[in-house]
């Protein structure tokens, strides 16, 4: 029972992070597209980047408690990237800057959605693996 | 206050208080319209290619090159196709008017190629029978296989072998022609053939022609076009063999020392911006209805064609703006107001009407030109055309004849009521301000500047003081002396009598005088440290949020109390050369980016004036200034005595000058060019909206564009420069400069049209701003790899078909930008590491490079120097010519003699330097008395003997030719250390001094550099 809440949480925590990111890269198209207005956009991208931060560290916490360690190490060095942007205070978008660096924030946002697509990927196929492992 | 903030409102439900900063379809200055929102947002129009591109004579307008068609500026048409005007003769400046491509019936191109393949044209060209018989008939067949042959100026020199190559000379007819090695100048060029100077002198203009010529019918066609490159055989001799080697690049230097080891430059040839900024007049030939270069500069006047052609061009591409540059006396703008109609703007690209729009279809339509979408005359704008297509007002129409003009904005163009012109000043009264008698120059400053302040009657003013705490005052005009509220909570700002704190200056001009008599008594015992400047700026915040305008900030100490409380950052040595040490440029407190933001949400502007003689964290407080189009300050170690005048004219001067208030401003281009980045001081409200809460004439923006496609298919690219703004007087404007270029298809096309000064300004500005995120030694190798890339690239286009080895070559348009370089590398913001700049002073310095404009940037690198004891000697020469005075000399020490009298004057200061055996005479009539005192205490009084009175004439004169900063004269004497090594040694930049090398060596460095490839 406890592997199924594990698996299902592990897949909510996931599509979570990924809804965030998404909402963010919007958020940042509609800019490139003057859709919206500079304070507006950064101030709702930095309203979610902290909750993205922190999802991803239970989504880490959660792996290794239950003992899924190749997840919990392939999730974390985005983990260290998240902490270590946090430390340098480079973690929320800058309204003064955010068009010299609108390319970048939506690379790393868009290598971040690949990266946890990953993620995704393998838990699906090692909660496949568990299963058929169960039946036999 | 955070942008981050999750409880703050929302941009859109905000009530009309954020003039454009509300959602994007109801800013009225967004393409989306005048109309709120009612199409999408055609910036960059996306139609399918113009038509008229491929088939130059197509059905665009009327034919190209016929004279008379719409839109044409009537050109010369009995000379254009007129053979029987003899080309030899012309050995004056003015343009060849002879006959170009039409004078060869058997010239087998057709006008298509005509307009790339110039070069081999030409070969062909010498060959056509009806020229006239002085041609020498030898083919010019060296150009032809070529790869990319510059079309200028296509020498048909043909020396012997063994003669040393010519060196072809400015071709600019304006051009000092005394550089560039005299001596490998060629003899027998000068000698036999006076008229060729003159006949290459209007080469430039002329070879764009073929472009012009081809335009779709609504391009003026150029009263130069005739291509001189075909009239020179005629003036050239049958010299030399057929093998002859021509150089095609308009300047070369070669001083290769035959003998000695090491190749050198003789730093007597080596060119120097003697004359100052020479603003290009190729445009103005090409295009005359362009806007002045006064407030659009392009770093090279021509749009290359490819992306691979774009590639090429290593220096920077790009503009530097000026919006609102001050005109020459008695010139203004043309103001023209549609009204009740709204101003006419293209329906698509909403590009607002200009000389280059054709008007068709017997006036009912205008054809943009931009996008070339066929677009409806409103009724009100409907006028006939004459029999040549024109309108038959265009004379009463200054926006179908002028590059700039202003609109006046309908009620379309507002999302509030104009504003009134806004100041509020937020002084520091901490016992160091009132020690260094800030607090007293300022206050009788503004109160001298109140009758002058623009916008009278609307003007509003206000005041607040902090130090530990704030002190707001009351000026209601119904009060005889102003209330003084004292706010000391600074964790909770509030504002005490909102509505009393900015006054009508009309209306309370009493009590406001009153409070600036009584400002500098009130806190002359003031012994309190602190400052509270985080708490104070949010205040003065509050108050101007409602109205927005210019906040005047006076700062003397490092902030120390409340938010925004700066520490005092170790300038440490051990930093310089490490990864971190550009974080020391940097803001250090996110507060003040937030607060700049915000700012420039509400439509302020913050003037930053700092006088520590510690550490103030310039690069923290210039932040507020940077976002919000604001400038900084900078007085070191502040005395009222002796920096007190400069502060006077400096602060007279913001307060006075006439002001564009909340302002937006926009460039467009034509669709396959696009604006990518920008440069200066100002927020981006979209992708390519400026905001600029409020701008003046002393500041200028710079942006770089790109080629969105890989080929352009026009022949000319249009830019236009809108600024919507507030005047003073209330009234709402729109300023518009236009500016056509030419598409060019040669490399050498675009080195011959680029514009130094321009270059120099963006390469500056991207260098400053790599500082923000790099060490200064990258900011400034790049700054010397950029120059190198470039030289390299012009050096291939001729290393086939010449020999090169051992000389530098570069075209003339770029003959200073070597030394600009080494200027730049040797700045006040970029010199060498700790110990050269304290870090407070080469922050100040960066601000100053992001906002000035090219001129007086080019004046900060190589400033004037000028040798005066003999106009002050001299009783003959009368005092008021001042010509003589005004011979620049090459910044070297060599330029010094110990017997005379300099000043040296880089547009923010001067530095009068005596000489060590100056004639005891000139020393004491110009200082007095103690003319043998230190000279660091003496300051220069006007003294009653006519040489005092001589030399303060030059000094006015000097302040007088650019009053946007005023220059201080610091006194020097030669041997005085180590006063003299900073004030002037370090800064001429021509000698190797320290670590950095000397221009001759610069130049040897960069020539092999450029050689590695």
């Amino acid at each position: 029972m406890a592997e199924v809440l594990y698996w299902i949480l592990t897949f909510v925590l996931i599509l979570t992070i990924l809804c965030i990111l998404g909402y963010q890269l919007i958020l940042l198209v509609d800019l490139e597209f003057d859709y919206i207005n500079p304070y507006d956009s950064t101030s709702r991208i930095n309203q979610v980047v902290l909750p993205e931060f922190i999802i991803h560290g239970i989504f880490c916490f959660i792996n290794l408690t239950g003992g899924h360690w190749f997840i919990f190490l392939i999730s974390l060095p985005c983990l260290y990237y998240n902490v270590r942007l946090y430390i340098k205070r480079e973690h929320l978008a800058d309204v003064t800057e955010i068009y010299n660096k609108l390319n970048w924030e939506k690379k790393r946002r868009l290598f971040k959605v690949a990266y946890l697509v990953v993620v995704f990927v393998i838990s699906i196929v090692s909660l496949v693996w568990t299963l058929t492992e169960e039946v036999h | 206050m955070g942008t981050e903030n999750p409880g703050r409102p929302t941009f859109p439900s905000r009530p009309a208080s954020s003039p454009f900063g509300a959602a994007q379809p109801v800013t009225p200055f967004s393409s989306t319209g005048p109309v709120a929102g009612s199409e999408p947002p055609p910036y960059r129009p996306t139609p399918p290619a113009p038509p008229q591109a491929a088939t130059p004579f197509s059905s665009a307008g009327p034919a190209a090159a016929r004279p008379g068609a719409p839109g044409f500026r009537p050109a010369p048409p009995g000379r254009f196709s007129d053979p029987s005007i003899p080309p030899p003769p012309r050995a004056s400046n003015a343009p060849p008017p002879g006959g170009p491509y039409q004078q060869f019936p058997a010239a087998p191109f057709p006008p298509t190629t005509q307009q790339q393949q110039r070069a081999p044209m030409m070969g062909q060209a010498s060959q056509a029978p009806p020229f006239p018989a002085s041609l020498p008939a030898q083919p010019q067949m060296p150009f032809v296989p070529m790869g990319s042959p510059p079309s200028q100026s296509a020498a048909p020199a043909h020396l012997g072998p063994n003669a040393p190559p010519p060196t072809f000379q400015p071709t600019f007819p304006g051009y000092p022609s005394k550089q560039a090695g005299a001596e490998m100048q060629a003899p027998p060029m000068h000698s036999n053939f006076p008229a060729n100077q003159g006949n290459y002198g209007p080469a430039p203009p002329a070879a764009a022609s073929p472009f012009l010529s081809h335009q779709g019918g609504y391009v003026p066609s150029p009263p130069m076009a005739p291509p001189v490159g075909m009239q020179q055989p005629g003036s050239v001799p049958p010299m030399g063999s057929v093998q002859g080697l021509a150089e095609d690049f308009n300047a070369l230097t070669m001083q290769t020392r035959p003998g000695t080891m090491d190749p050198l430059f003789d730093p007597k040839e080596l060119p120097r911006p003697l004359e100052g900024d020479v603003e290009s007049k190729n445009l103005a030939d090409m295009y005359p209805m362009n806007c002045s270069p006064r407030y659009v500069r392009l770093t090279t006047s021509a749009v290359p064609s490819s992306q691979s052609l774009a590639s090429r061009w290593h220096l920077p591409l790009g503009a530097v703006v000026c919006p609102l540059a001050e005109p020459p006396g008695g010139e203004e703008v043309p103001i023209v107001n549609f009204a009740p109609a709204s101003v006419v703007r293209c329906r698509r690209c909403r590009t607002y009407v200009n000389p280059y729009m054709t008007f068709t279809e017997a006036g009912r339509k205008f054809r943009c030109n931009v996008c070339t979408l066929l677009n409806d005359v409103p009724s009100e704008y409907y006028a006939q055309l004459d029999a040549t297509g024109k309108r038959v007002d265009i004379n009463q129409r200054p926006e179908l004849t002028k590059g700039t003009v202003e609109f006046v904005a309908p009620a379309e163009y507002m999302v509030r009521p104009p504003m009134p012109p806004v100041y509020f000043f937020l002084i520091d009264v901490s016992i160091s301000a009132v020690r260094s008698g800030m607090i007293e120059v300022v206050a009788n400053t503004i109160k001298s500047c109140l009758d002058e302040l623009p916008g009278f009657p609307r003007t509003q003013i206000g005041f607040a003081t902090f130090d530990s705490t704030i002190h707001f005052y009351n000026m209601k005009s119904s009060l005889t002396q102003p209330q003084m509220l004292v706010v000391s909570d600074l964790d909770d700002i509030f504002i005490p009598l909102p509505d009393d704190l900015l006054v009508n200056l009309s209306e309370s001009r009493s009590v406001v005088e009153t409070f600036l008599d009584s400002l500098s008594t009130m806190f002359q015992d003031n012994v309190n440290l602190e400052s509270a400047f985080g708490p104070a700026l949010k205040s003065a915040f509050m108050v101007m949020s409602q109205l927005g305008g210019k906040l005047l900030i006076f700062q003397n100490s490092l902030p120390s109390l409340g938010v925004g409380r700066l520490k005092l950052r170790g300038d440490d040595s051990r930093v310089y050369g490490t990864d971190k040490e550009h974080g020391l440029r940097l803001p250090e407190d996110p507060f003040y980016k937030q607060m700049a933001a915000e700012f420039s949400k509400y439509q302020i502007s913050t003037n930053v004036y700092a006088f520590s003689d510690k550490y103030t964290d310039i690069a923290s407080l210039g932040t507020l200034a940077k976002y919000t189009a604001g400038q900084v300050y900078y007085y070191p170690a502040f005395q009222s005595a002796i920096h007190g005048e400069k502060l006077r004219h400096e602060l007279r001067r913001d307060l006075t000058r006439e002001t564009a208030w909340e302002a937006v401003m926009r460039i467009r281009c034509a669709k396959g060019v696009r604006f990518t980045t920008y440069h200066g001081n100002f927020m981006l409200r979209s992708t390519d909206l400026l905001a600029l809460p409020a701008v003046d004439c002393d500041k200028a923006f710079a942006m770089q564009l790109s080629l969105e496609e890989t080929l352009l298919t026009t022949q000319t690219m249009y830019f236009q420069v809108a600024l919507l703004y507030t005047a003073s007087c209330g009234e709402r404007r729109i300023r518009v400069h236009t500016m056509a270029v030419p598409v060019v298809t040669e490399l050498a096309d675009i080195y011959r049209l680029a514009d130094t000064g321009a270059i120099v300004s963006l390469l500056s500005r991207l260098a400053i701003e790599k500082t923000l995120s790099q060490k200064l030694e990258d900011a400034r190798t790049a700054v010397q790899l950029r120059i190198v890339k470039g030289l390299r690239e012009y050096r291939n286009l001729y290393a086939v078909q010449h020999r090169l080895a051992n000389r530098m070559i570069y075209p003339e348009s770029l003959k200073f930008l070597m030394l600009y370089g080494l200027a730049l590398c040797r700045s006040t913001a970029l010199r060498g590491g700790y110990g050269d700049v304290p870090l407070d002073e080469r922050c100040a310095a960066g601000h100053i490079i992001m906002t000035v404009t090219i001129k007086r940037l080019l004046k900060l690198l190589y400033p004037s120097l000028i040798r005066l004891d003999e106009y002050l000697l001299k009783a003959s020469v009368p005092a008021d010519d001042l010509k003589s005075v005004e011979r620049r000399l090459p910044l070297t020490g060599e330029s010094l003699d110990s017997r005379g009298l300099y000043i040296y004057d880089d547009g923010f200061r001067c530095i009068i330097w005596f000489g060590r055996v100056i004639s005891p005479d000139i020393a004491k009539n110009l200082l007095g008395a103690d003319f043998a005192a230190e000279l660091s205490k003496t300051t220069l009084g006007e003294q009653d003997n006519e040489m005092s009175r001589r030399l303060m004439r030059v000094l006015e004169k000097l302040r007088n030719t650019d009053r946007a900063y005023y220059q201080l004269s610091h006194l020097v004497r030669q041997g005085e250390q180590p006063k003299e090594g900073f004030l002037l040694l370090a800064n001429l930049v021509e000698d190797q001094m320290g670590g950095n090398s000397g221009y001759a060596e610069w130049m040897l460095q960069i020539s092999r550099q450029v050689q590695q490839s």
